[in-house]
């Protein structure tokens, strides 16, 4: 991962920045931040509010936005997308809401979302097609989408290459090796775990929904479970056990392996013979956004090329906007385990399907048993 | 205030030489001048703590039905927790877990009480806000220095391989029960000490003269006079940090591994990620119920001590 190192040179001081605030908000401890904090000038217009994970909430990203309204959005953090829909649910409003591809239906269904007119985003026909073109994203949108893609990834193992001792090819069996029962993390989050095993368990994800397949992912997350030294969403704090080699490898997404990359430690991002878990990511709208005309300058900001250099560069993450991928060349995009053609990584792995709420509901119960023991 | 100097007989002359019906109402009554001064009080906590713990108290009969609820008013979430056994397991292992950091916490602190009440006699105040200064930072900060402390690369696992003691880290050290149980009893000790302290110091010195001049050792003063005329704080100490730490899922969730998972973190994924409102208000009501049983027979076991002491 040499490529990836020539990168780092000039970033490392950001990043122990962002990992401790990161590490709160994976707890849920982060309310809105920005419209609280004391000293800053509150502008004559409200500024857009932005509810996404930790770490998305740095100027880099929404350059365009900070040059046409002098300040960065306001932003909401929540640890999963899920928390973050209970607390639109229960009343917080904000403009904008960072989910996966996936959650589209289900989200709906809240009734709490408009479609987006893309039409008002002027780097919108740089947006990579094959991102968005889903019959979820399009139907009933008016002619624009519910959700805006802005992040594609994998979620798959990290694991440190001086320390584990791979036989054969790379596969999800890292994490169920019981020769290093212990030094095994998790996320914690079932909507990637409960994907991922589902794979490791042989489960097509046509058949996710079945009893069958609940039994057989069950499990596979059972028998793994002695092996577990913590399940957490927090990466931050993955990323620190894998540095200090308290954890040999651990299930998380592009980011920590970049990140671990960038400050020499000594890891890779396997890419399972089964295939990983592939996502597309992006921002939806509030129905009652109450600064709509800004949201739309924060979503025009997030699929820049700017915005897009900084995402690949430095957290790892595909961006939607092709040209932003010119910035880099082949060999630091396969080390990033991106490519120019989205496609390529995403259809190599296993996408998600969406399921109705009662199988959340079904499989979220489930999981925490299974992270609590029974 | 004027009130409450006049005698009723003055004030009910007053009221016949034609002061106001009211007046004279709030001089007779000592009642309603209570109410009045604690209506503001009332009020706050019946918007604040009586309605939502009803609305939660009602929530829990319903059942969650995709994203809305269905107010059928049945028993159901509380029979899922009485018979799947990873709701008492949690909520069991919850209350123990809280036990033994109060106890813990109790047993340090007290000397430290002791200490500031019996043997500090000049600068007080400076020594009582020394003693509570780790306080004075936040909750979070306080358990991440734990991490810190406890951690695989921590302060306590370089320290003891430096010395050779061990080879290898220790790893029930982080993400286990223990780490738990000891960042709660640090977290929550100012809670234990403060109420212990003014016990001590509420003490009439004359009483241990007392029991020095009729021939009591220091160790017997203690155990005979000190320790019983403190319970009241140990008491209220052990209840002020007991209650909130059955219920903390923050410290479980920063430094507790797969074994050290609370009934608070489970609540918390019902009003989260599982969202199942209903089965959360179950579970907050039976947490409540919970601790309220095991308060009761704590104060039990104390009357029985005290009886029997007699």
């Amino acid at each position: 991962m040499d490529a990836i190192k020539q990168l780092a040179a000039r970033k490392r001081h950001a990043l122990n920045r962002r990992a401790f605030v990161r590490s709160l908000m994976a707890v849920g401890l982060v309310p809105v931040m920005s419209s609280a904090l004391p000293g800053k000038a509150r502008a004559s217009t409200r500024h857009a509010t932005v509810f996404t994970w930790g770490g998305f909430d740095v100027p880099e990203l929404y350059q365009d936005y900070v040059d046409a309204h002098g300040e960065l959005p306001d932003f909401a953090i929540f640890g999963a997308p899920e928390d973050g829909l209970t607390r639109l649910r229960s009343g917080f409003v904000t403009d904008l809401i960072h989910p996966c591809m996936g959650d589209i239906p289900r989200w709906r269904q809240t009734g709490l979302f408009q479609p987006i007119d893309t039409s008002r985003l002027s780097n919108w026909p740089d947006v990579i097609p094959g991102l968005w073109e889903e019959p979820h994203n399009l139907e009933d949108a008016d002619g624009g989408v519910w959700l805006v893609p802005f992040d594609w990834g994998q979620t798959s193992i990290t694991y440190r290459t001086d320390l584990y001792d791979l036989e054969g090819e790379e596969s999800w069996d890292i994490l169920w090796d019981e020769r290093y029962a212990g030094r095994i993390g998790m996320l914690a989050t079932g909507d990637d775990v409960w994907w991922c095993a589902a794979i490791k368990a042989g489960v097509p994800f046509e058949e996710i929904h079945t009893d069958e397949a609940f039994e057989a992912i069950s499990a596979v997350l059972r028998e793994q479970r002695p092996l577990v030294r913590t399940y957490t969403d927090d990466t931050s704090s993955l990323n620190q056990a894998l540095a200090s080699g308290e954890l040999v490898a651990a299930m998380t997404w592009n980011s920590s392996a970049v990140e671990l990359t960038f400050e020499e430690v000594p890891v890779r991002f396997a890419q399972p013979k089964e295939g990983a878990l592939t996502w597309v990511c992006g921002f939806m709208m509030h129905r009652d956004a109450p600064a709509p005309d800004r949201a739309y300058d924060v979503l025009n900001a997030l699929i820049s090329v700017s915005a897009g250099e900084f995402l690949m560069g430095d957290y790892g993450y595909g961006h939607v906007n092709i040209r932003a991928f010119d910035a880099f060349d082949d060999e630091t995009l396969e080390a990033l385990t991106l490519s120019r053609n989205p496609s390529d990584i995403l259809d190599a792995g296993h996408r998600s399907i969406p399921q109705p709420p009662e199988w959340s509901a079904r499989m979220n119960t489930t999981w925490e048993r299974i992270m609590a023991g029974f | 205030m004027r009130m409450a100097v006049t005698t009723p007989n003055e004030t009910a002359l007053a009221a016949g030489r034609g002061q106001s019906a009211p007046r004279w109402l709030l001089a007779r009554h000592e009642g309603l001048r209570g109410l009045i001064l604690l209506a503001p009080a009332l009020v706050i906590l019946g918007i604040t703590v009586i309605v939502p713990f009803a609305m939660m108290g009602a929530m829990s009969f319903w059942t969650q039905v995709g994203f809305d609820y269905a107010d059928d008013w049945s028993l159901r979430n509380y029979i899922e927790i009485a018979s799947e056994p990873i709701y008492s397991t949690l909520l069991l292992r919850s209350l123990g877990m809280a036990m033994a950091a109060t106890l813990l916490t109790v047993v340090l602190v007290y000397p430290m009480a002791y200490f500031l009440a019996f043997h500090v006699h000049r600068n007080k105040l400076l020594w009582l806000i020394i003693i509570t200064l780790p306080f004075w930072t936040s909750y979070l900060l306080r358990v991440f220095a734990w991490r810190v402390v406890l951690g695989f690369e921590g302060v306590i696992n370089t320290g003891l391989m430096e010395i050779g003691l061990i080879a290898e880290p220790l790893k029930f050290l982080l993400y286990s029960r223990t780490a738990v149980v000891i960042t709660l009893a640090h977290a929550w000790a100012a809670f234990a000490l403060l109420p212990i302290y003014v016990s001590l110091e509420k003490i009439d010195r004359s009483v241990l003269e007392a029991s020095a001049d009729l021939g009591e050792g220091p160790v017997m003063r203690f155990f005979r006079v000190i320790l019983p005329l403190s319970m009241p704080g140990v008491i209220a100490g052990t209840f002020l940090m007991f209650i909130p730490t059955v219920g903390d899922y923050v410290t479980a969730a920063l430094v507790g591994g797969p074994d050290a998972r609370m009934i608070g973190n489970l609540i918390q994924l019902q009003f989260g990620t599982i969202n199942n409102w209903p089965m959360g208000a179950a579970l907050a009501i039976t947490m409540i119920l919970a601790i309220t049983v095991v308060g009761l027979m704590f104060l039990g076991l104390m009357l029985a001590l005290k009886r029997w002491a007699r």
